[in-house]
């Protein structure tokens, strides 16, 4: 179980960066078809600004911002995305992730649908990415026990 | 004759005295009522604060805050400035700052960002040249055969009020070669000095003092508020 830090530098500087890390990671997804980066390299970049704020500002603070509930919706929307954009494709009788077949629906030429196929796929990548990193690390360091949980309070308890 | 040299010279002292008590007190009078005036404005913002209604402003003031600045880091970034790029931008930093506006500005004290933002750009340059000036005296010690350093530890309780000004003269001090911040605990610094030298200059607290004066923490008198103030009186002086 992870409190807030005491360390005011750490918790400081963490607190000043944390949204322009969110941002960067942002930035990777959404240009990985035009620079290097991408789905997977952002998401990470994501889930460890998350991963930095549960070790600084302690479990209640991330769990504030983002639930845990909201972060397994983001895992499965991701995989939503990249497998309903693969399966649109076949079904525009195109091979799976067949970009250029989504020009029909985007109304735009197929180099242009390709780009913003690419872009979907990595807009899915990142975010289950950065839900599953966040996930693990916080399974992790919580030993798989949340405050809620009475049954096992006594077992996490002797560990503070 | 001698006597009345001797009467000319004391009646010309006291017109100077007399002068100089004239001024004086003009000087005194216009000090007090500027500190009354910015005590009165610091009371009225204070007082702005503790209302409800201000604080929800002052959030959404921070959500647009965070907003621009991450919208600049984007542009800065991205490089790329067509209606596409720029509206995922918009999108990015508008989910980053709803995420994350109260992370940016927690603990901000009362006070102007503008002159923060100011004073700031105008303490790097002294704390670059404190920089050099120190990584000469730790290369002296270095290099010099006798090597002659005296490791300590000194602890020092901090005036300073906010955990970024906290911050800012930790990392300060440990960017300055021969010092390096270990902790802070309860308002008290716990420094490593490489020698008695370099541990006397922290002592003098004029990093401190610079700090305090970014983050405009006004309980206390510092030098450089004595020293902008002077410049003040010094234009008062001249119009008189």
């Amino acid at each position: 179980m992870i409190a807030s830090s005491d360390d005011i530098i750490i918790k400081t500087i963490a607190r000043i960066f944390v949204p322009f890390i969110q941002i960067y990671a942002l930035y990777v997804i959404m240009h990985g078809h035009y620079s290097p980066g991408g789905g997977f390299q952002g998401g990470v970049i994501l889930g460890a600004s998350m991963a930095l704020l549960l070790i600084t500002h302690g479990y209640d603070e991330v769990k504030r911002r983002l639930p845990e509930g909201v972060v397994m919706l983001l895992g499965s929307l991701g995989v939503l995305i990249y497998a309903g954009i693969g399966l649109t494709c076949l079904l525009l009788g195109g091979n799976y992730l067949d970009y250029s077949q989504l020009s029909v629906i985007l109304h735009v030429d197929p180099a242009h649908a390709r780009s913003l196929g690419i872009l979907g796929v990595e807009l899915g990548v990142g975010f289950t990415v950065m839900a599953i990193m966040y996930s693990i690390f916080f399974d992790i360091s919580t030993g798989g026990f949340l405050p809620g949980d009475e049954k096992q309070s006594g077992e996490w308890g002797d560990n503070e | 004759m001698e006597v009345t040299l001797f009467i000319h010279a004391a009646d010309d002292a006291f017109r100077i005295l007399e002068n100089a008590k004239v001024q004086a007190v003009g000087l005194l009078d216009t000090a007090t009522r500027l500190t009354s005036e910015t005590r009165w404005m610091e009371e009225k913002k204070v007082q702005g604060i503790l209302k409800g209604a201000q604080a929800t402003r002052s959030g959404f003031q921070n959500f647009v805050a965070t907003f621009v600045m991450l919208m600049g880091f984007w542009a800065l970034l991205s490089g790329k400035f067509d209606t596409f790029h720029l509206s995922l931008g918009v999108i990015c930093s508008l989910i980053v700052a709803y995420l994350s506006h109260d992370l940016l500005f927690a603990n901000v004290r009362v006070g102007d960002g503008r002159v923060i933002a100011q004073r700031f750009l105008r303490y790097i340059p002294w704390l670059l040249r404190e920089i050099v000036t120190a990584n000469f005296h730790v290369a002296y010690l270095a290099l010099s055969p006798k090597m002659p350093i005296d490791p300590q530890i000194i602890r020092f309780r901090t005036k300073l009020e906010s955990d970024i000004s906290w911050v800012t003269l930790a990392n300060s001090i440990t960017l300055t070669p021969g010092t390096i911040t270990i902790d802070i605990a309860d308002r008290e610094f716990m420094v490593h000095a490489l020698d008695r030298k370099v541990a006397g200059d922290l002592d003098t607290g004029e990093m401190e003092d610079r700090v305090a004066h970014i983050f405009m923490e006004a309980d206390h008198i510092y030098i450089q508020d004595v020293l902008d103030v002077s410049r003040i009186f010094a234009e008062l002086k001249r119009g008189m």
